[in-house]
């Protein structure tokens, strides 16, 4: 009865132990133009889905920066990407989005797409480039069931790089009014002595936590 | 004492057969996947060409689906033909000023003045282990017909569509929802080509300017 009880308590301290490992980030920020926002103007945060690239972005990070960029005191309106590229049906899809500012005006001047813009109160673009990989690991770590109990041991240990990069448009203007980068890098690890105690390095949510908040600034912030 | 001891070797056996269960719940879940695409496919934002466009479906298209068996890697099927419908009424619908479905292309009666009858040529798709990537792609060729308003064939064109899907999107188990992801991304690539490319065939700018003789409607964009 003792057992049980042993794993539990040490399950417990493993959980209310904040189990994160190290990260390092750099946000970079190039301004090309002034920025603003009125209150009832939007932004929408697109990832290139540009064929036949495979170093695509990932959901989760466009999730994640627009959720931020909602959030907080100083939350703004974002468009959903998928709502986006529905209501703009086809103009933004792999095969048809402006790949740089000087294909902007034949979107921005046709008339029916220039109302749509209009409905959404779009006034940003920001496309995403980038992704969160893995560059190192190392270590090894076996685990084993037996009718005496299961457990695990050895020690595991890998480096992920995130490198981002936001280029922001002006609708209002059709140019480009600056670009954000965000990278970061982190190793996390697990030893592993009956339990595996993973200390995981959040680097993607790293690096989406500073694109955000920059990208408020950056926006918001008259220079 | 001796049932407590019984008890927890029962309960140990349990939780190891469940275990058993699991592992090979997970590795018959290894190989292949049937996945059909969702009706979710969006209405193209252009200006409408003032026509009416017969469509007509056939059966074949309808009941399409790509069966395909990969060595080591087990069967798989995507289900094309249910989202067919839902696919040339949105992309039509967006296209032109009216959409009506005909019973066969070459009779399409006095009401529309030009039947569209597309069909799959063919279907392609692989998986993140045969590229050695995260993605799952797909390809779809398809052939377009193009019907006059007295049922003569005015041309023909093909179209090829791609979609991918990065398995890392979703998740442990990814193979069904990226698969579908892939295929949902290649048919509305088809549309988005379509949209883009249907003025420019020649064959299509020909019986455009018959119908639309005296208009000035035939920009891609067609900016009114």
């Amino acid at each position: 009865m003792k057992a049980p009880n042993g794993i539990l308590a040490m399950l417990s301290v493993v959980l209310s132990v904040p189990l994160t490992g190290c990260v390092t980030s750099t946000i970079q920020e190039v301004r090309e133009a002034d920025t603003g926002m009125e209150a009832h103007e939007s932004i929408v945060v697109l990832g290139r889905r540009t064929l036949p690239s495979t170093q695509e972005t990932e959901f989760g990070f466009v999730d994640c920066v627009t959720r931020n960029m909602r959030g907080g005191s100083r939350g703004i309106k974002v468009i959903d990407e998928d709502e986006f590229r529905d209501a703009m049906f086809p103009w933004f899809e792999p095969r048809t989005a402006p790949a740089n500012t000087s294909d902007l005006p034949e979107i921005i001047n046709q008339p029916n797409l220039a109302k749509r813009l209009e409905e959404l109160g779009l006034r940003y673009l920001v496309w995403v480039e980038g992704d969160t990989d893995r560059t190192e690991a190392g270590g090894s770590l076996t685990c084993s069931v037996t009718t005496a109990g299961a457990g695990c041991f050895g020690f595991l240990t890998w480096e992920n790089d995130s490198s981002y990069e936001a280029s922001v448009w002006d609708i209002r203007s059709g140019a480009s009014v600056g670009k954000i980068s965000s990278d970061a890098v982190g190793t996390s690890y697990m030893p592993a002595v009956i339990v595996p105690l993973p200390f995981i390095a959040r680097v993607r949510s790293s690096a989406c936590n500073s694109m955000a908040d920059q990208l408020k600034t950056f926006l918001t912030t008259e220079s | 004492m001796r049932e407590e001891r019984l008890s927890n070797q029962s309960a140990r056996r349990r939780s190891l057969q469940l275990l058993a269960l699991g592992v090979v719940l997970l590795l018959g879940g290894c190989g292949g996947a049937s996945v059909s695409v969702p009706p979710a496919l969006p209405i193209p934002l252009v200006d409408r060409l003032p026509l009416a466009m017969g469509i007509y479906l056939s059966q074949e298209l309808l009941d399409y689906a790509h069966q395909e068996t990969i060595e080591g890697s087990g069967d798989w099927t995507i289900e094309f033909g249910s989202a067919q419908t839902l696919m040339f009424d949105n992309l039509l619908g967006g296209m032109f000023d009216a959409v009506r479905p005909v019973a066969a292309p070459d009779a399409p009666g006095g009401d529309v003045d030009g039947v569209l009858a597309p069909s799959i040529e063919e279907v392609q798709f692989s998986t993140p282990d045969q590229t050695r990537s995260d993605y799952f792609e797909v390809w779809v060729r398809y052939r377009f017909q193009l019907y006059g308003r007295d049922g003569g064939l005015v041309g023909e064109w093909p179209l090829t569509a791609y979609g991918k899907a990065n398995a890392r999107n979703y998740g442990m188990n990814s193979r069904e929802p990226a698969l579908q992801a892939a295929a949902l991304a290649a048919m509305r690539d088809a549309m988005a080509f379509f949209t883009v490319q249907f003025r420019t065939v020649p064959a299509v700018q020909g019986w455009l300017s018959a119908e639309l003789r005296g208009s000035d409607t035939l920009t891609i964009r067609g900016s009114s």
